[in-house]
């Protein structure tokens, strides 16, 4: 009886690391999915659309600085307009998309959704015209 | 030399008012070698026609002077007695460069004098004596004396061929006088774009690739705007996407001034209709429209 309830105590130590490898990629997908099916129900469209853009933003900052890296930073004011104008604009709306999530009501009581949206506009139409200026 | 000059013709002025004349006794010159060997002794007439024969000087020799100073009453045949002039010099004078070097001479007060001019280590107030083919120009070398209570004194003593003198010792900055080697500059070679094809397949990647996604992203939302086309929204979008045009015109063509003036304009447009868009906006969320 001994050897076998020392088997028995034995085997959950040896076999808990290989369960953990086994169901983690499981548990990460649940997670996962758990997460976007969460975001997917109640995420507003319009918080959607923002994301969306953000996406957008961040992709296209990547790409550019991987063409910046591996092929060339010529002519370096275009790669600083272009990645910078990423940067801002993901900045922007980013701050944007905080102000007018109604989850964060209590945060931004004296901000608006309008006056957010004024903001982020005003913000845009001065950084394009950095933007444009180091274009070149 | 003009200094010499201007100090001899004005005590040549004063030599009528003063009595007694100075003179010399016992003036002898000798030149010794390197080893205190005499090597020429000769006495020094007071006559400018018995001048003695020039003066050589090797590196290492020495030339002596000495003299007793002695004044003489005019009209009188008491023995001359010693005296102390106020001033005594050698001049050295080099008659084709026109430079000149004083030396003080020290004289003791019962006017006995001596001079020591020793090559080894001359003294930095002789002229410079350079090559001049095989030889160095002589120097005239004389004996000035000045005195309150006597005349003043003038003797031509000799010729002196000194050995060449050391060319003057270069200055730091002597070489920044003279006009400098001319400044190469190298640049760093010009940059390259790359290859068309490459530049294109990453312009299409990096415009087009997050176009894709967004597009992607979009057709997920389900989105609707249902106000755009009424008259209190119409004119902010229209507005925004002309000063979004304009920039974008500024780039191609317009420069900084025009680009500031149009754009103060259709600002002012923006600012005016997005606030009547926006209170619009308002009015409708605060009803719980959509």
């Amino acid at each position: 009886m001994a050897p076998k309830s020392t088997a028995a105590a034995k085997q959950p130590t040896t076999s808990t690391p290989s369960a953990l490898h086994e169901t983690s990629p499981a548990a990460a997908g649940n997670a996962v999915q758990s997460l976007l099916k969460a975001y997917n129900e109640t995420t507003s469209p319009r918080l959607k659309l923002i994301d969306a853009f953000l996406v957008f933003l961040m992709i296209a900052g990547v790409l550019q600085f991987v063409y910046c890296v591996l092929v060339t930073n010529f002519p370096f004011n275009a790669f600083l307009a272009g990645f910078g104008s990423c940067v801002g604009q993901f900045v922007l709306t980013a701050s944007l998309r905080s102000q007018v999530n109604p989850a964060n009501r209590n945060e931004f009581k004296d901000v608006s959704p309008e006056r957010a949206f004024a903001d982020f506009a005003l913000g845009s139409v001065v950084l394009h015209f950095f933007v444009y200026n180091f274009l070149g | 030399m003009k200094l010499s000059l201007l100090v001899l013709s004005s005590l040549l002025a004063a030599r009528e008012t003063l009595a007694g004349q100075l003179s010399l006794q016992q003036a002898r010159f000798s030149v010794l070698g390197g080893d205190v060997s005499p090597l020429r002794q000769e006495p020094i007439s007071l006559s400018p026609a018995n001048e003695p024969d020039p003066v050589r000087l090797g590196p290492s020799d020495t030339l002596k002077l000495a003299f007793t100073v002695v004044t003489k009453e005019q009209d009188s045949d008491a023995e001359p007695k010693g005296v102390q002039p106020h001033q005594t010099f050698v001049r050295f004078f080099d008659k084709q460069s026109g430079e000149e070097g004083i030396v003080p001479v020290r004289v003791a007060q019962s006017g006995k004098a001596k001079f020591e001019l020793s090559m080894a280590r001359p003294p930095s107030s002789l002229p410079p004596t350079p090559l001049q083919g095989n030889e160095t120009a002589p120097l005239t070398v004389s004996l000035l004396m000045g005195s309150f209570d006597h005349s003043p004194y003038s003797l031509q003593l000799f010729d002196l061929y000194l050995p060449p003198s050391q060319p003057a010792p270069e200055h730091p900055d002597e070489k920044t006088f003279h006009p400098q080697p001319e400044i190469q500059h190298t640049f760093r070679p010009e940059q390259k774009l790359p290859s068309k094809f490459v530049s294109g397949l990453a312009a299409l990647v990096v415009v087009g690739g997050p176009w894709v996604v967004l597009l992607g992203l979009l057709s997920q939302v389900p989105l609707s705007t249902p106000h755009l086309l009424s008259p209190s929204i119409l004119p902010f979008t229209v507005s925004l996407t002309a000063l979004e045009a304009l920039l974008f015109y500024y780039w191609a063509d317009l420069k900084l001034g025009q680009v500031l003036a149009y754009g103060a304009a259709v600002g002012l447009v923006t600012v005016i209709s997005g606030k009547t868009a926006l209170e619009k906006r308002g009015e409708w969320r605060l009803q719980g429209k959509k």
